[in-house]
């Protein structure tokens, strides 16, 4: 139930993105967090280990403030999806996001729901995700069900990861 | 691709005996430790909107493994290690190797980055492979969706 709130709320926010702030989920220990911040690779800003383009979508991508916080963009807004194919296009670029800060005393994740280079720049909806899987793949409800990759892995070892496990059947 | 998992799976078989030893407590940053648990969806697991562990989890912890969500392992003490690296590999989004295996109990050799509230690990050698363990869906059913 609370998988199909949060993709109402995403089609919601995708639709208003130029109008409201982030969307609360009702997450433990989150917080609405805007702020200012350059758009880095997370193992870069860590080790110094920076292939070009931080790293053409192949690695985790985070924001670096200047007060010298990372935060981990952990989610974007399409569902079962990163913000990579998002925060991409900006990789060195200061940019301005809205989302959701997640202070959970295990670890701390940010979900990026909408970007903008300026606060002269209409906001935009981190669902770029979805729009890059179709242009791909072709339309879909469910890109997660859809996906090639995720096929092969679950037609490989089953829904439940181990072969020959059959799941119980809906109640 | 395979390969790496495969190749570590080698070292497990001459490394069980270090395999076996305590983990290294979690310490200043670049720290080298031994990690043991769940590779977890860090998105699923950390917010509790569903239940997310073990066999009634797996098929989703796939599903955002694939959408570039970052994998993490989660130890029996509730510790998140965000992994952004295995051996030679530096893809940390939709890894062919992270998504094969997500919801396996892995050990795993690395170096510990602490920063900002996250633990970042950064994957030296894959230990052990204990495939996936926790037996979760007799419960739980498959989560979400039930399907």
């Amino acid at each position: 139930m609370r998988i199909l709130v949060g993709s109402i709320a995403a089609i919601v926010l995708a639709l208003t993105a130029g109008a409201r702030a982030a969307e609360e989920w009702g997450i433990d220990h989150e917080k609405v967090a805007q702020f200012t911040a350059r758009v880095v690779d997370v193992a870069c800003a860590l080790k110094g280990d920076c292939p070009a383009n931080c790293g053409d979508g192949r690695r985790q991508l985070g924001f670096l403030s200047d007060d010298g916080k990372l935060r981990v963009a952990a989610k974007g807004s399409t569902d079962f999806a990163g913000a990579v194919h998002d925060l991409l296009p900006y990789c060195g670029k200061t940019i301005e996001v809205d989302g959701l800060l997640i202070e959970n005393p295990a670890i701390t994740i940010y979900m990026a729901q909408r970007i903008r280079e300026g606060a002269d720049k209409p906001w935009i909806a981190t669902t770029r995700f979805a729009a890059d899987w179709e242009a791909r793949h072709g339309k879909t409800e469910q890109w997660f069900r859809d996906d090639p990759l995720v096929k092969e892995v679950i037609a490989e070892d089953g829904v439940l990861g181990i072969k020959g496990l059959a799941p119980p059947v809906p109640k | 691709m395979a390969g790496k998992w495969k190749m570590a799976m080698l070292v497990a078989a001459f490394g069980a005996a270090l395999a076996q030893a305590p983990a290294q407590a979690a310490g200043d940053a670049g720290a080298r430790v031994q990690v043991k648990g769940e590779l977890v969806d860090t998105w699923c697991s950390v917010t509790g909107i569903m239940f997310a562990a073990g066999t009634a989890h797996h098929q989703c912890a796939v599903w955002c493994a694939v959408g570039g969500i970052p994998v993490s392992i989660k130890d029996k003490d509730g510790n998140y290690y965000m992994v952004l690296r295995v051996a030679n590999d530096d893809a940390s989004v939709a890894d062919k190797p992270f998504v094969r295996i997500q919801t396996h109990e892995v050990t795993v050799d690395g170096e510990l980055i602490q920063r900002d509230g996250v633990k970042y690990l950064f994957v030296n050698t894959v230990l052990d492979d204990a495939g996936v363990v926790d037996l979760t869906h007799e419960e739980y059913g498959v989560a979400p969706f039930g399907e």
